[in-house]
């Protein structure tokens, strides 16, 4: 296994870039309001999130990808 | 949630203690005539200090409200952020302080600044920076 073709690239980020959240939100019609209420965070977080410019920590992710029923790889674009 | 409510009446008692000193100083200065650059800029900046807390009161109760948190983390990494570069900043900002009062005091009409001022005017930079980074970093990808 060549373990720097498994690595991201330089500079990458979690949330930096897009995400499926906006788009999974609304599968589950959920509010912004509804979605920072359930992973315990404030509506900014979210809005800034949906919007590519906040990069999440690891638990921020995994909690709203157990919100949303997905799993981090399906909710973030890499 | 009871003590997110709790940190938000504080703030705001915190807030109006501080608007009545204001005033009160406000009012001193007009009355004994006093009114200049140093008491202007000693007046307005607290007041902005006060506008902003009003600001920052008032959403965080809205959102306390709604069932959302005081604090998460993205608005404490904000708020580290900008505490951090605002310390940074005042390094500079109290050696320019000391520069000018070295080199600068006394020529051209300029008055020495006393003890007071200078802790005042290095305090009062670091607030202005802490806000002005906060803004900054809460536009920003952080």
């Amino acid at each position: 296994m060549n373990i720097k073709e498994d690595m991201p690239a330089k500079g990458g980020s979690a949330s930096g870039g897009k995400n499926r959240i906006k788009e999974l939100r609304a599968k589950y019609n959920l509010t912004q309001e509804d979605l920072a209420r359930k992973a315990g965070v404030r509506r900014e977080t979210i809005v800034f999130l949906e919007k590519g410019k906040y990069n999440p920590s690891l638990k921020l992710a995994h909690d709203i990808a157990r919100v949303l029923g997905v799993k981090i790889d399906d909710l973030f674009i890499f | 949630m009871k003590k997110d409510t709790f940190r938000v009446i504080l703030m705001a008692i915190i807030s109006v203690a501080l608007l009545a000193t204001i005033s009160l100083y406000g009012y001193m200065v007009i009355s004994k005539r006093e009114v200049d650059l140093g008491s202007s800029i000693a007046f307005i900046i607290p007041l902005l200090i006060v506008v902003f807390m009003a600001f920052f009161i008032t959403r965080r109760y809205r959102d306390i409200k709604q069932g959302m948190p005081f604090e998460d983390e993205r608005s404490k990494r904000i708020m580290t952020q900008a505490a951090a570069k605002a310390f940074y900043v005042t390094l500079y900002w109290l050696l320019a302080i000391s520069w000018f009062e070295e080199f600068f005091a006394g020529m051209f009409g300029v008055e020495h600044l006393d003890a007071g001022k200078t802790v005042g005017g290095g305090i009062a930079g670091m607030a202005l920076a802490w806000f002005a980074f906060w803004f900054y970093y809460n536009k920003k990808l952080v």
